[in-house]
């Protein structure tokens, strides 16, 4: 009567794996292009980078969790990401207020000076 | 080759050898040595003429027949014409004319390269700082080669060839002066005016190689007399020339004028003869080398040689312009105020009457004056040079008078000269200089063809019956006479030697003394009477002769000084005077005696007898009637002594009167009326270059002006336009086509392609960076789905 293989999805909802890990990660690296290409904020952009390195960070940790054979690899170089953001956190809002001491807007296409 | 031959032709190298000395070493061998080699050449080229003179008056007659017969000739080179192979032959003509021409060449040559050197000594001679005192003498011995060379020719192509020389010679040494503006034009002037007489030589000499088939002089002339009997050839009725069939005119006399053209040119005849005065700028000695004694002498000894192929109407052309040339330049002299212009005036009026006696057929006569006239006229130029070197270039006689005490030799001799040509000599004693003779000779030959000349014939006619009928309309008869033997050849030799040099009375009453008397006849019949002002005229020049000279000579070296300055330092200098002594003493005096034999005995050789005996005889022989002496007995000469027997004296005399006291009484008669007029226009030599400069030379520029124009506005400037059009048209082609459009297109092509593609690669290059960072994702992500479809594949 019992079918194993209708409890697969049940499993596959109950039972966390490595899927879920990069579901959320896809999903949390996918909003941060979005939010990267569609907002005019500086800031927010800043926001969807930050979005984006995470996203990548739960990558490497679930990859090292599931296929990892007792290393942490993935965690040493999601620390270094965070270290990387933190960094690139302090040097963007510094760009962004330079930005806006040059343009007296943080709205980033208006810094179109490269257009071909 | 006899040793006449070898002598004469020697003589000629000598020269030429000397000049090719001269000229490339002249400049090193220096000032006196130089002249003084010219006249060890001139010298050797004297001996070598004396030693065949010398051989020459010891032969007789017959002899120098024989010699002139058997003269070598070398063949040159055989030119074609047809099937026809006629040779260019060079070779020596031996006969008494040449031997005598040689040694008057020669003799009065060396006495004036002697006189050169002193009147050379003291000219400055230099251009640009190098010495032309070599050159000058080289000069002189091409000219001493050419004459010679001219004088022995037997073939009218090498004759030709000298006479070219000489006038060559000619030019050099009349713009011996070359910096100075008036004498280098002089020397253009000579040479010029005689292309224009050479051009009708040239048309005579191709007309006689066409037609006679020969050039050499003594077989042209058979040929010539043969056609003319035979009316073939040249005498034909119809003429074919260019393919033009032309009637009724006799190509004949054509030829005659022809080559008597050349005459004209060289001696200075009526038409041309505007360039004699002018080449007295040449140095003095060459004036009397060259155009006094002989090189314009050429042109009468020409018209001696050719005499043979002169038709009756050619004949007369010859003797009209003889006669107007002795005419008008005796008047132009009278009023030269320069003593060489007056000096060649009268060379002008006696070489009209040279051409004048060989016109009327005074043969002989005529040469025999162009001897004597050359020794009397190279001294009477030599005195001029002495004079004008001993005044220091003064020419004008207005500026002279009283010289005789400064320079008593060369007063005398010139008065020699003056006597010579005014013909002096005192009829009644039969004593005379060579000038009485010789113009007499012509003079009394003009009487016979003006006078005498019908009676002449009919009185011969009643004498010589039978041979007179047989062709009594034979209108070229008097080839015939001196040519009827060539038809028949065998009987020809005989009868040419009998005819031509009989014992006195040898031939008389035989076959060809009967034959020659017809002929005789019949040239009495074909040969025009001379119209009467042609014998008249002669007359009253031989009184204005002795005007002229008289009053050059008396202005010059007789009366009070008028200039001063210029009496103060005349003086004389021995080694140019030498020469004048030479000259007067030994050749006025003997020339006749010694001379006129030969020329008497060249004329009959020369001329086959014909009309020299005709005209030139007398009356009382029949074949051998040449008067050797002047006998007054002779009709014409008779009578003559009453025209000009004292024609000098009263000339002379003339002179003295008007000019004894200088200019004072000429002055008062000028302003008389017609003398004005006839002043006016003989000083301006009867306007002569006048309409010369206007017709001819301005003519000429007109005509070359225009032509220039024509040609340059349409040819030249067509052709530059044609040339500029095309390369314009290739420029544009190159410009447009080829730059713009292939290397503009290719490289604007690239630039336009690259500019279009940029254009089209930049769109996305918006320089926001959000829209990179779309496209850096989208491409990501197909990148991405590109590997899963591949690895999907794959796997």
């Amino acid at each position: 009567m019992f079918d194993p293989e209708d409890f697969k999805y049940v499993k596959f909802l109950v039972e966390i794996g490595l899927t879920h890990y990069l579901v959320v990660a896809t999903l949390l690296f996918s909003m941060g292009i979005f939010v990267m290409t569609t907002k005019r904020n500086a800031i927010g952009v800043l926001l969807g980078v930050e979005m984006v390195l995470n996203g990548a960070a739960i990558n490497l940790v679930a990859f090292n969790r599931y296929h990892g054979l007792a290393t942490v690899d993935g965690q040493v170089v999601t620390l270094f990401i965070i270290v990387l953001a933190a960094a690139e956190a302090a040097l963007a809002v510094a760009i962004c207020m330079n930005y806006y001491k040059n343009l007296s807007t943080i709205d980033v296409d208006r810094g179109d000076t490269l257009a071909g | 080759m006899h040793p006449y031959e070898i002598a004469l032709i020697a003589g000629v190298a000598v020269p030429l050898l000397m000049f090719a000395v001269l000229a490339l070493f002249g400049y090193r061998i220096g000032k006196p040595a130089a002249g003084w080699c010219a006249v060890a050449a001139v010298m050797a080229s004297l001996a070598l003429s004396i030693y065949v003179l010398v051989g020459w008056l010891g032969g007789t007659a017959a002899d120098h027949f024989r010699l002139g017969q058997e003269a070598a000739r070398y063949t040159w080179l055989t030119m074609s014409i047809g099937a026809n192979h006629i040779p260019v032959q060079f070779g020596v003509k031996l006969d008494s004319l040449t031997v005598v021409m040689y040694f008057m060449v020669t003799l009065v040559s060396t006495c004036i390269f002697v006189f050169s050197v002193g009147y050379m000594s003291g000219h400055s001679d230099e251009v640009d700082g190098i010495s032309k005192y070599h050159r000058f003498f080289a000069y002189l011995c091409l000219f001493e080669f050419s004459m010679l060379g001219l004088v022995i020719s037997a073939s009218l192509f090498f004759l030709f060839v000298f006479w070219e020389l000489v006038g060559l010679c000619s030019y050099l040494l009349i713009g011996f002066y070359f910096d100075r503006k008036y004498a280098s034009d002089a020397g253009i002037k000579a040479f010029v005016t005689n292309r224009v007489g050479d051009f009708g030589f040239l048309i005579g000499l191709m007309l006689v190689f066409t037609f006679l088939q020969t050039l050499d002089l003594d077989q042209a002339a058979r040929t010539f007399a043969e056609q003319a009997h035979m009316k073939t050839g040249i005498f034909a009725p119809v003429v074919q020339i260019f393919g033009w069939h032309i009637t009724g005119v006799t190509l004949a006399t054509v030829m005659g004028i022809g080559l008597f053209c050349g005459a004209i040119g060289k001696s200075a005849q009526f038409p041309l003869h505007v360039w004699l005065p002018d080449a007295m700028a040449g140095p003095t000695p060459v004036s009397a080398l060259i155009h006094a004694a002989t090189m314009v002498a050429a042109g009468v000894y020409l018209v001696a040689r050719i005499f043979r192929l002169l038709t009756p109407e050619a004949q007369m052309f010859v003797a009209v312009i003889g006669c107007i040339t002795l005419t008008i330049t005796a008047l132009i002299a009278i009023v030269q105020t320069d003593i060489k212009k007056v000096l060649a005036y009268s060379t002008l009026s006696q070489l009209g009457y040279m051409i004048f006696g060989l016109g009327v057929g005074a043969w002989i006569a005529a040469l025999f004056h162009l001897i004597v006239h050359a020794f009397f006229k190279a001294m009477l130029f030599l005195c001029s040079g002495q004079v004008i070197e001993g005044c220091h270039h003064e020419q004008d006689i207005r500026r002279m008078g009283g010289l005789h005490k400064k320079m008593p030799v060369t007063c005398w001799t010139f008065f020699v000269g003056v006597l010579a040509i005014a013909g002096f000599g005192i009829p009644a004693l039969n004593f005379g200089l060579g000038g009485y003779f010789s113009k007499d000779e012509i003079l009394a030959v003009a009487y016979e063809r003006a006078y005498n000349w019908t009676y002449r014939f009919e009185e011969g006619a009643e004498h010589g019956a039978a041979g007179h009928h047989a062709d009594a309309a034979q209108p070229q008869a008097k080839y015939m006479l001196a040519q009827h033997h060539a038809a028949e050849p065998d009987e020809d030799k005989i009868l040419e030697e009998d005819a031509g040099y009989p014992g006195e009375g040898e031939i008389i009453g035989s076959e060809a003394a009967r034959e020659a008397r017809a002929a005789k006849q019949k040239i009495g019949r074909d040969t025009p009477v001379l119209p009467k002002w042609m014998f008249w005229l002669p007359i009253i020049i031989a009184y204005v002769t002795p005007f002229y000279m008289m009053r050059c000579w008396w202005l010059t070296f007789m009366g009070k000084p008028r200039d001063e300055e210029v009496h103060h330092h005349a003086h004389e200098m021995p080694l140019m005077w030498v020469p004048l002594v030479v000259l007067s003493i030994g050749t006025v005096f003997t020339s006749y005696f010694l001379f006129r034999p030969e020329i008497a005995e060249a004329g009959r050789q020369a001329t086959n007898a014909a009309m020299v005996v005709a005209v030139d005889g007398g009356e009382h022989g029949e074949l051998n009637m040449l008067s050797l002496t002047h006998e007054a007995a002779h009709n014409p000469h008779g009578a003559l002594i009453y025209y000009v027997g004292f024609a000098w004296l009263i000339g002379m005399v003339f002179a003295w009167l008007i000019y004894r006291k200088g200019f004072i009484l000429a002055e008062r008669l000028r302003r008389i009326w017609p003398l004005n007029w006839a002043y006016v226009a003989l000083e301006q030599k009867l306007f002569f270059d006048h309409v010369y400069n206007t017709v001819f030379v301005a003519g000429t520029q007109w005509v070359v002006a225009q032509a220039a124009r024509l040609v340059d506005t349409y040819i030249i400037d067509g052709l530059a336009n044609l040339l500029a059009r095309i390369t314009v048209g290739l420029a544009n082609f190159s410009g447009w086509v080829l730059d713009a459009a292939g290397i503009d297109g290719i490289v604007n092509g690239l630039g336009e392609t690259a500019e279009g593609l940029g254009d089209i690669v930049r769109r996305p290059q918006t320089g926001r960076i959000r829209n990179y960072l779309l496209f850096g994702t989208a491409g990501a992500s197909l990148v991405l789905i590109a590997i899963v479809i591949v690895a999907v594949k794959i796997g």
